[in-house]
């Protein structure tokens, strides 16, 4: 009696993949994640524009600013630090000397929708060095920032000048430090804070919302089949290992042709639309990364799915199940507060502890990967020890499952469920 | 060599017995019928006898031989609590259990076809199970447990909701089946029905077997002590008579049972001078009269 099956695994599989890809569920979250995805990471890579390059090329127009200021020379090195750093993205004019009247037709302008705004530099403001921003666009840091760098930029090469240096020192001496974040073993491959962040959010979003849903979907398959009682009838052709294997299996595929979805439409968006290309650069996702990221997806679903596969037998409602759900999904909660963290200080001793243990490598052990490249030996380790509580879970879980899939009526007690493990 | 052998098989769940040192054989082509109260152990009987759990102690054998997959392969079983993928056409559905089962796409198909075409059903097949009635649901499950051409057709509570022509019809397959040689087995509460197909019984009580064998012997055993009448008049004087053992009166017609030894006719002629009697029939005990004879006594 203990022969397993492989093609009753395959049927079992074959039809809760079917029977799951063709809900209206499946469709929706299948294809409004992506755009979902897409806004979110579109309108960072919009507003933190200075490192999109593809971003600016396509800005519909350039920033039209008005450079105030009773200090001509002044600003015209303002206006050539903001056009050299600009890349064309900024019109850049000057008025100077600076009236009231001047100050009237600046405002009339914003109005009438001329200028985008106009820095404000009189001489007691020139004296303080407090130049005031007239502008619409309040919320453009970046626009804020490169003003206020160029501005500075300006004072410094003035006073440089007054003090007797020369155009060229002062372009050499004033010159900006480029600070890159390089990884030691990819040179080519750049961390950076929005990069970072990024692929925390893409972690956090995919990995812990796939790997909860898809188990959750698990529990609720195999609730359904008990309250249908169809397992007695399943269970006549096909054995209770094969029947929670398949179950698993199928509901597995429909995550992964979940995620394979997205990677495609991510792939034509790239390939159709610069908005989506600059903001998959920003992701900075090599071949590697997604090999790694398919192994602790399907690693991870396979330890949660057959505990969420074991709960759905013991219960014959998710409303029953509640308070065994928050108990598994504590070290996805655990491992999601710990992913900043651990971006940050990837190789303290709590985040090696928390990424090589079982439950939370999934997620850490796949984020330390990503942002830092861990020594090996922890790797191997964690997927080590993921495979061997897979196959304990999968041991327990089933045994649980066995029994608990005949068993209706009223919440069984925890001393039962381990009399469940003797006799099944 | 039988079909079914179950020797000294117990199951206990927890402090609870189930089944208990129970032991029975089922021949070849029988229709035999498991009967009992409710909580006798007749479900968990089935389940050890197709493997879906396993007995603490004894062994169950399948044509000779201990349950294995292959001839657990030859066995179709419809369980009393049913159920089907409610969101799946009926076809979807019984493709997936005959495929299950062990055939191919194609016999399936040519098999889902022809049982459905003999049960009426034909017109179900691209219906979602959800839009069917329940004894619609019942029908399709049974053409499920048939689908493989089991050689043991095993069936708890087969005629449970159907309406009279289905359960009918259901019983003329199952006679077709036994004809070719198939053996079935029943576990109901049904006893009429059960009286009219069985070949041998078992009864269970708390687990045990309180009797068994072929059901005419079963019945001649029980001797012909067992009395009709149907009357005119007020036949409680009949209750205290002394040649009466157990007396059951519904107004125009009492059921009762003759102490051992006791004169039929003396019984008939005491009835006739207190009631106008239109019918005396003096018969074997029905199945339903052993069933609640046997189960009383073993209360006391």
């Amino acid at each position: 009696m203990t022969e397993f099956r492989l093609r009753n695994v395959w049927l079992v599989a074959k039809r809760e993949y079917r029977a799951r890809v063709r809900t209206r569920s499946f469709l929706l979250s299948t294809f409004a994640t992506p755009v979902l995805m897409g806004v979110l990471l579109i309108l960072p890579a919009l507003v933190v524009g200075t490192s999109v390059t593809g971003l600016e090329r396509d800005a519909a127009r350039p920033v039209r600013i008005v450079l105030a200021c009773d200090n001509r020379a002044l600003a015209d090195l303002a206006r050539g630090e903001m056009l050299r750093g600009g890349r064309g993205r900024y019109d850049i004019s000057i008025v100077s000397p600076l009236s009231d009247t001047e100050r009237s037709r600046l405002v009339r302008q914003i109005e009438e929708s001329e200028i985008d705004g106009y820095v404000w530099l009189d001489k007691p403001a020139l004296a303080e060095r407090r130049a005031v921003f007239t502008t619409n666009r309040m919320g453009d840091f970046v626009l804020h920032n490169r003003l206020e760098a160029a501005l500075s930029y300006a004072f410094a090469a003035q006073s440089m000048v007054n003090h007797g240096s020369s155009a060229t020192d002062v372009a050499t001496t004033l010159q900006r430090v480029d600070l890159t974040a390089v990884k030691p073993t990819r040179t080519s491959s750049v961390f950076n804070a929005i990069r970072g962040a990024a692929v925390v959010f893409v972690l956090l979003f995919v990995m812990c919302f796939s790997l909860l849903s898809y188990g959750v979907m698990v529990m609720r398959s195999v609730m359904e089949e008990k309250t249908s009682r169809i397992t007695e009838v399943l269970l006549c052709s096909t054995t209770a290992q094969e029947l929670m294997t398949g179950k698993i299996i199928g509901t597995g595929g429909v995550g992964l042709t979940q995620i394979a979805v997205w990677l495609a439409m991510a792939g034509f968006g790239a390939a159709r639309s610069p908005y989506i290309r600059a903001a998959l650069n920003v992701l900075d996702v090599g071949p590697s990364i997604l090999i790694f990221f398919v192994v602790f997806y399907v690693l991870g679903y396979l330890l949660y799915s057959a505990i969420f596969a074991g709960v759905g037998a013991i219960f014959s409602s998710v409303d029953d199940a509640q308070q065994w759900n928050f108990v598994i999904i504590l070290p996805l909660i655990a491992s999601s507060g710990m992913i900043l963290p651990v971006a940050t200080s990837s190789d303290s001793a709590s985040a090696v502890a928390a990424s090589i243990f079982p439950f939370c490598a999934p997620i850490l052990m796949f984020e330390r990967i990503a942002v830092h490249d861990p020594p090996i030996w922890q790797i191997v380790l964690s997927i080590a020890l993921m495979l061997a509580t897979i196959f304990a879970a999968m041991q327990i879980c089933g045994r649980i499952y066995r029994v608990g899939i005949l068993m209706h009526g009223k919440r069984p007690s925890v001393r039962e469920i381990t009399r469940w493990l003797r006799y099944a | 060599m039988q079909t079914v052998e179950l020797a000294r098989v117990r199951k206990s769940y927890g402090g609870y017995v189930a089944v208990n040192d129970l032991t029975f054989g089922i021949s070849a082509g029988q229709i035999f019928g498991l009967l009992g109260p409710n909580g006798a152990g007749k479900t968990s009987t089935i389940r050890m006898m197709i493997g879906i759990i396993g007995p603490d102690s004894g062994t169950v054998r399948l044509f000779g031989a201990p349950l294995s997959r292959k001839t657990l392969g030859r066995v179709g079983y419809l369980p009393e609590e049913r159920g089907l993928y409610r969101k799946m056409t009926v076809r979807q559905n019984l493709v997936f259990l005959a495929r299950l089962a062990g055939l191919s796409v194609a016999t399936a198909a040519n098999r889902i076809r022809a049982w459905c075409e003999r049960l009426q059903t034909a017109e179900w097949l691209d219906l979602r199970v959800e839009e069917l009635s329940k004894g619609m649901q019942q029908k399709i499950q049974f053409i499920a447990a048939l689908l493989h051409d089991p050689e043991l057709i095993v069936m708890d509570e087969p005629f449970a909701g159907l309406d009279p022509i289905n359960s009918i019809q259901l019983r003329d397959v199952l006679m077709e089946l036994r004809g070719a040689g198939h053996t079935i087995l029943f576990s109901t509460h049904r006893m009429d029905q059960m009286e009219k197909l069985c070949d041998a019984i078992c009864l269970l009580d708390r687990g045990k077997s309180v009797l068994q064998g072929s059901l005419n012997e079963i019945k001649s055993s029980y001797g012909r002590r067992f009395v009709q009448i149907d009357y005119d008049g007020d036949a409680r004087c009949l209750a205290s008579n002394p040649l009466i053992d157990s007396f059951n009166d519904y107004g125009n017609h009492a059921e009762l049972r003759l102490k051992p030894g006791a004169d039929s006719q003396e019984l008939l002629r005491t009835a006739m001078k207190a009631l106008r009697v239109k019918r005396f029939q003096v018969m074997e005990p029905s199945l339903e009269q052993i069933f609640i004879d046997k189960v009383a006594r073993t209360d006391d």
